[in-house]
């Protein structure tokens, strides 16, 4: 019967041993110890598992004999072959073994007790002191792998003084073997296997048992050896990850340090040309920062200054102009009356002489009257011509220079291709009005006023052997204005050509650029956008003021848009905005 | 104010200058027994001056019939002039060379009308490549200019050998459609000789004596001044706006005894295209930048030229010439 049930009191005491020192957990509800003698699974207080006594004597679980083949209304014995009656109720009917259960419910107990029992052992686990078996006051330092006791040096030479005792291999502690972990469910047999299915991945662990006949059966396995060096492998992968990884953050972080000295600036010890240490001070890059700031406000400062000057220079020179003028005038004026009243002096006298004397004047008082008419003549036209007007407009460019008068005159050359619209857009510009023009040999030149510009247009033909006279043409030119056809897209490239050309040339490095996308009424036009893609201008006129504006010189749509574009560039502030 | 007083002065002046004028008219005609249109062409030659004083006379005349006379159409001239006998009751039989006269001259006015409208609607055609009659022409001018060598394509850089600006002749003729196309096959086409004449000194050097190494040197710099069928264009432009303002009356009604066709208005344009090279030529510009100057320059003494009555640009041509050009 004993040896039927299993109960094999050193077994449990082992497994319980190996319980407390493996884990916690596992000690709670369920004692693994008694188990059946046919499945080999541990009996439970109640459910299928319950301990049922055979007319024999022999204890199965309920379970088990609910598979045990019929002979009529009774069962045999699986271990001595005894028939067994079963009642109207089967296998129900059957008594449980109460004895075992009562021995069951005492282990349970126990086993919590004990539980709280090992809580000293596991505080000398924490302190990794392990107690001689021997001796309690004795400290291991040893452990004999035949007997698996843990001992002193001294305790070790005293129980392994034998002769057979003395062939026992014995270890220090360190190297003890890991003790074999015992299936939970089948006491007597260690866990070999892993469970490789992913649905008994909460508890893969399993023993050759579990893997032939228990609940791993027909699973996918592999060795535990295997899979836990697998494992400690990859471990250690992680591990060394983790220890580059560690690496890189210090070394950022240091770099951090780095920047923020650098930034900041700092003390640092120098050695001069003689040798001698000596601490200095090095700017971070903040200062520079600040510095480089400051140098490009004071420049700017100064170029404010300058040009302040030069632009109050203009004024006081346009002022000194004007004052000797109109001085000039004034002192003319003071002649002209000095001499008409001398005139009329003369007149007067020779009104008062005798009639002989006034006949003897006739031609002289002629003479009078007609210098007198003419000079009246004079005055007349000088005071059409001339309209007083104490005001100075000033206007100012975008440089900062200062314009004196109505009109801002400004300079501006139209270049393109041949058949761009060069022509159109100027005479729809001058005179609003749409007109086919015959190519253009040579040059058209018109000026335009909008607003308070006055734009000088030049318009140069477009012909291939007329390009290179271009340059002729760009002297002094304030802005180009760059017709495309965007109806023609083969030529796209020749004008993107040509204005690549352009924009290399040094005359026209300040020149703003206006590109008018022509013909856009055209349907099938290239579009604005399409033509900035398609002319990479983006690149093309990195780091100057550039406008693309499409426009239509039929309708005149966009014209106005180019010119305001340009407008707005060229005058900074207008006091005469004659919007 | 001052302006207002003006206009009026000048409106009083214009209303007794013209009832002068009437006055005048009545009492040489009551004098003379002759009216206004028959003194005309009693007193001058048959030509411009002639034509263009009785045209003159026609537009200011009281009467309906003789104002609306000068815009009749050509086939209903005869008609007219019977009408205006009859109106001003003259005889045929007696004044048997006023009706010819007369007849001849509005043959002229109107046919200078005609015209004109003609040439503004060749010129609002513009080129197309569609039209297989343009295209042909367009063969045609290169086949006459440029006799040894093919056009490799319709769409060549070679265009640009002749004076095109780029390799598609057709954007060149926007301004002035087919007329600008007509004018220059006219010319290669009619006078020949001349016109292979400019467009080999269009692709010449302009000075002889620069050697040729020099020139190929200089020429990006001093791109020569003419490109024959550009300047062709721009010579049709001159001439189209000679024919509008009227300017070209005198030469017309000295040049066509009859109504003035179409092929009058080719030679004039070959007239004045190789007149312009001479110029040209004279005025020796330094490049071709100063085009538009010595283009206005040119029109300015044409039009000078076209102010006296007496004168033809191109040399008269008997009325048999005329005729068989244009058949």
């Amino acid at each position: 019967m004993a040896a039927a049930v299993g109960v094999n009191k050193q077994t449990a005491a082992a497994s319980m041993d190996s319980c407390v020192r493996h884990g916690r957990g596992t000690t709670g509800n369920t004692v693994k110890v008694l188990e059946c003698g046919v499945c080999e699974d541990v009996f439970s207080l109640q459910g299928d598992k319950v301990p049922r006594l055979l007319l024999c004597g022999h204890t199965v679980c309920h379970d088990c004999l609910t598979r045990l083949p019929l002979h009529g209304r009774a069962v045999r014995c699986p271990f001595d072959r005894q028939v067994t009656e079963l009642g109207d109720s089967g296998v129900w009917g059957l008594k449980k073994n109460f004895a075992l259960l009562e021995l069951l419910e005492r282990l349970q107990n126990g086993a919590s007790n004990q539980s709280g029992m090992t809580e000293d052992a596991l505080r000398e686990m924490g302190e990794c002191i392990i107690r001689c078996d021997e001796d309690e006051s004795h400290t291991a330092s040893m452990y004999c792998t035949v007997c698996a006791t843990h001992l002193c040096a001294e305790c070790s030479q005293l129980t392994h003084s034998t002769r057979t005792l003395a062939k026992h291999r014995r270890v220090p502690l360190a190297d003890k073997p890991h003790e074999k972990t015992l299936c939970p469910q089948h006491q007597v047999h260690a866990i070999e296997f892993v469970c490789l299915e992913d649905g008994c991945q909460p508890g893969p662990l399993m023993c050759c048992v579990c893997k032939e006949y228990g609940k791993h059966q027909g699973h996918k396995h592999a060795v535990l050896e295997a899979e836990a060096n697998q494992i400690r492998a990859s471990i250690l992968d992680m591990a060394h990850c983790i220890r580059t990884f560690t690496e890189e953050v210090s070394e950022y972080s240091r770099k951090l340090v780095g920047i923020v000295q650098q930034i900041e600036g700092g003390e640092q010890i120098v050695e001069d040309g003689v040798g001698m240490a000596h601490t200095e001070h090095v700017p971070g890059t903040a200062e520079s920062a600040r510095s480089c700031v400051r140098a490009y406000f004071a420049d700017l400062h100064e170029t404010l200054c300058r040009q302040e000057e030069m632009a109050l220079s203009v004024v006081d020179a346009h002022v000194r102009e004007r004052l000797i003028w109109l001085r000039q005038q004034q002192e003319d004026m003071t002649i002209l009356l000095s001499q008409v009243s001398t005139a009329c002096l003369h007149c007067e006298k020779t009104l008062q002489q005798d009639d002989c004397r006034v006949v003897l004047a006739k031609q002289e008082i002629n003479r009078l009257l007609e210098t007198l008419q003419k000079q009246q003549q004079q005055f007349t036209e000088l005071v059409d011509h001339v309209q007083l007007d104490a005001g100075i407009p000033v206007t100012f460019t975008k440089d900062n220079r200062v314009h004196i008068g109505p009109k801002m005159e400004i300079r501006v050359v139209t270049l393109g291709l041949d058949g761009a619209g060069k022509t159109t857009i100027l005479f729809k510009l001058k005179q609003d009005e749409f007109m086919q023009p015959i190519p253009t040999i040579g040059f058209n030149v018109e000026t335009v006023e909008y607003k308070n510009l006055k734009f000088t247009i030049w318009d140069v033909g477009g012909k291939h052997k007329l390009r290179p006279l271009w340059k002729h043409y760009y002297l002094n030119t304030q802005a180009v204005v760059f017709v495309i056809d965007s109806c023609h897209r083969d030529r796209l490239m020749e004008s993107h050509n040509e204005l690549a050309k352009l924009l290399t040339e040094k005359e026209l490095r300040d020149a703003l650029l206006l590109i008018f996308a022509n013909k856009q009424d055209v349907p099938g036009a290239v579009s604005v956008e399409e033509m900035t893609e398609l002319l990479s201008l983006h690149k093309l006129c990195c780091g100057r003021s550039w406008h693309i504006q499409g426009c239509d010189a039929r309708s005149g749509m966009g014209l106005h848009e180019g010119l305001d574009w340009l407008s707005r560039q060229l005058v900074a502030a207008g006091v005469l905005d004659v919007a | 104010m001052k302006h207002f007083l003006r206009a009026l002065a000048q409106l009083f002046a214009f209303l007794y200058c013209a009832l002068l004028w009437r006055t005048l008219k009545f009492l040489t005609r009551k004098v003379t027994g002759r009216c206004e249109l028959q003194r005309i062409c009693y007193n001058h030659k048959p030509g411009a001056r002639r034509t263009l004083k009785i045209e003159h006379s026609l537009k200011s005349s009281k009467s309906d019939l003789l104002r609306s006379a000068v815009g009749v159409n050509p086939d209903a001239v005869e008609k007219v002039v019977d009408d205006i006998m009859a109106l001003k009751q003259i005889n045929s039989d007696t004044n048997p060379q006023l009706g010819i006269s007369l007849q001849a001259s509005l043959f002229q006015i109107v046919g200078y009308r005609t015209l004109m409208v003609q040439v503004e609607k060749l010129r609002r055609e513009p080129y197309d490549c569609e039209n297989q009659e343009h295209e042909a022409m367009l063969m045609k001018l290169w086949k006459s200019l440029c006799p040894e060598t093919p056009l490799t394509a319709r769409i060549s850089k070679q265009w640009s050998d002749i004076g095109f600006q780029g390799s598609d002749p057709k954007t060149d003729f926007r301004g002035m459609g087919v007329l600008g196309l007509l004018n220059l096959l006219y010319f290669a086409e009619h006078d020949k000789a001349t016109a292979l004449q400019l467009l080999h000194d269009s692709q010449q050097p302009k000075h002889s004596t620069l050697s040729k190494a020099e020139w190929e040197r200089r020429s990006l710099e001093k791109a020569i001044g003419f490109s024959f069928a550009i300047v062709g264009i721009n010579i049709t432009e001159l001439v189209y706006k000679l024919l509008m303002s009227g300017s070209l009356k005198t030469h017309l009604y000295n040049v066509a005894p009859e109504m003035p066709s179409l092929v009058h208005f080719h030679q004039t344009f070959c007239y004045l295209m190789q007149e312009f090279h001479r110029f040209w030529i004279e005025e020796n510009p330094c490049d071709i930048m100063e085009f538009n100057r010595i283009r206005e320059k040119f029109l300015r003494r044409v039009t000078k030229q076209l102010k006296n009555p007496n004168m033809a640009l191109c040399p008269h041509e008997p009325a048999s010439d005329v005729h068989l050009i244009s058949l």
